[in-house]
């Protein structure tokens, strides 16, 4: 074989094993390709349709162990929340709040239902039932899932100082104030209702506000309200919040429902913060309701006010999955058996990022043999889906 | 006549008050759904999610949920976080965009890829968003480029397969997505990041 035949033989090797390699990346790539429309229409169902069907929700279960009364396994909330979404321009949202009455029987209460519209990039309008926007807790954080706590914070609750929900309409939205991000809502909403003790006329007494959104407005008098709040590092949140507008009695121990009693004033004001940095958390809020003076009517009476405060301290312990909270709360009703100072300790455990195992002690300092002085020992699972 | 003055006024009253909210809607206007909805910032939304999620929340990972779903989601989140309709869409392009559910190809080519990016413009495009610029970490469980036990300690091979495929942390709130949730990087793009943070931030 002289020197041409073998140079000829090689450059044939050569181009022979190309052939090889380019085969073998062709046959890859339409494996790879036959693989793709597999996904690809597979994947063809979740293209984006005009309208988008979501649920989401959260739920809690757990045992209680309180000073002087029986220890108990107890479902707490079931509360699925729908997503009925028009592309980027309306979205309706409700939350159920479905729970288990101690007698077994089951309670179902539409927490929220809102029409939103997104008018722009910093505005949406709200219409329907919403949650307060005093404050955070009761629109962001009372979420079994998202609070660090199995209870909520005295004056918190659905029967405290700070306002539950509102019927109303609301605008609300973000928008940068010179660098500086910040959010707002105001809304205009039927505002609540007010409930008194007592068994005679010039013996009443403010005991309580119905402050869960109503579809009625008895004294047609609207509430209006809102929050602001900035942000000036990103970390840190600063929030003022306040409502005015007037409320009547409308029922008697919760019970007696009264008629042609004279509209209160009614005022809110609410302060709260919120700060983190890598695994800490710290947050409060203050809100102080107040009810003003009714001379005339059945119930009429001296105004009351109510006023609740806490202070929440979390530390996650990266990289377990470990979390420390602490919480104190101070909560001043007209009915001294509910006023209550309450300090929270608790260890969390995130399961995964919104299933949480929780175990806490509430220390509670309340009127001697009320509910409010019992100490609570509480576990909970809760789980954000 | 008092009363009734006072009953009429406040009834203007509330009346006004519900007209200037009705009647803003035509005033503002609809933004445009012709876009739905428009793509957003990789970058600026995984800083927002990081900046805001975690105020209220454990940080949701983006596997979490499918990228319909996030649309839904971040709609719900902007009403409840306050955020803006361009912070909602640069969140949501970085979650869909961390959420690579179609695996394209499990045979990689061996062919080079073309490289025009540097490791610095790799590294100030896509992972500053969460590791930062001092390569700490951005939000809690983010791990720390700096550290000498931290991910830089493994060998190049390590690394680049962990970019180019993804990767999870212990403790950290979500997975890194393949190749920092940025397709268009290449393999010579993630060896110079690497290169990049090397030197940037091993001490």
């Amino acid at each position: 074989m002289n020197l041409k035949t073998k140079a000829l033989v090689s450059a044939m090797g050569i181009a022979l094993s190309g052939n090889v390699f380019a085969a073998t990346e062709v046959e890859k790539l339409r494996a790879d390709v036959e693989q793709l429309k597999k996904d690809v229409q597979a994947a063809g169902e979740w293209k984006e349709p005009s309208t988008i069907i979501h649920m989401s929700g959260y739920a809690d279960v757990g045992y209680t162990s309180t000073e002087n009364a029986n220890d108990s396994f107890a479902v707490g909330t079931f509360a699925p929340i729908f997503h009925y979404q028009y592309r980027d321009l309306v979205m309706l949202e409700s939350e159920l709040d479905i729970k288990l009455k101690d007698d077994g029987s089951t309670e179902v209460v539409l927490e929220y239902l809102t029409i939103d519209l997104f008018l722009n990039d910093n505005i949406a309008f709200v219409a329907g039932k919403f949650l307060s926007p005093i404050g955070q807790f009761r629109q962001n954080l009372h979420p079994s899932w998202i609070n660090k706590l199995p209870s909520p914070p005295p004056g918190f609750g659905h029967d405290g100082a700070a306002p539950v929900s509102e019927i109303g309409m609301q605008l609300r939205g973000g928008f940068p104030v010179g660098g500086v991000r910040s959010n707002y809502a105001v809304y205009v909403a039927n505002g609540p209702e007010l409930i008194t003790e007592g068994d005679s006329p010039g013996n009443f007494e403010l005991d309580g506000i119905d402050a869960e959104g109503k579809n009625s407005d008895i004294d047609n008098k609207k509430v209006f309200g809102g929050r602001f709040a900035i942000l000036p590092i990103t970390s840190l949140e600063l929030g003022l919040s306040a409502a005015t507008g007037k409320a009547t009695v409308t029922s008697n121990e919760g019970t007696e429902v009264l008629g042609d009693e004279l509209a209160r004033d009614y005022d809110v004001l609410g302060f709260d913060f919120a700060w983190q940095q890598k695994g800490v958390t710290v947050r409060g809020e203050y809100v102080k309701t107040k009810v003003g003076d009714a001379t005339t009517g059945v119930s009429a009476s001296e105004g009351a006010d109510w006023t609740t405060m806490y202070t929440q301290f979390a530390y996650k312990f990266l990289p377990s999955k470990f979390e420390a909270v602490a919480r104190y709360t101070d909560f001043d009703s007209v009915g001294t058996s509910k006023d209550q100072k309450q300090w929270m300790l608790g260890v969390n455990y995130l399961i995964t990022n919104s299933v949480i195992g929780k175990i806490a002690y509430e220390i509670n300092d309340g009127e001697t043999g009320a509910k409010a002085d019992d100490d609570r020992l509480m576990f909970q699972l809760a789980y954000g889906f | 006549m008092k009363i009734q003055k006072f009953k009429n006024s406040a009834r203007m009253i509330n009346a006004m008050a519900l007209g200037v909210l009705f009647m803003s809607v035509p005033v503002i206007g609809f933004a445009s759904g012709a876009d739905y909805p428009p793509r957003g910032d990789f970058a600026k939304g995984a800083q927002t999610w990081a900046d805001n999620c975690g105020r209220c929340h454990n940080i949701r990972a983006a596997n979490e949920l499918r990228d319909d779903q996030w649309i839904s989601t971040a709609f719900h989140m902007r009403m409840r976080a306050g955020l803006t309709g361009q912070e909602t869409r640069d969140v949501l392009t970085f979650l869909q965009g961390s959420n690579t559910s179609v695996k394209v190809s499990t045979t990689p080519s061996s062919s080079a890829s073309v490289s025009t990016l540097s490791g610095k413009e790799v590294y100030g495009q896509t992972c500053v968003a969460c590791h930062g610029a001092n390569g700490a970490g951005n939000f809690p469980g983010v791990p720390n480029l700096t550290k000498k036990s931290g991910p830089l300690s493994k060998k190049d091979d390590a690394l680049i397969k962990n970019i180019m495929g993804g990767f999870q942390s212990p403790g950290s709130p979500m997975a890194m997505p393949a190749k920092g949730g940025n397709p268009d990087l290449n393999k010579k793009d993630i060896e110079k990041t690497v290169e990049y943070m090397r030197k940037q931030f091993v001490k």
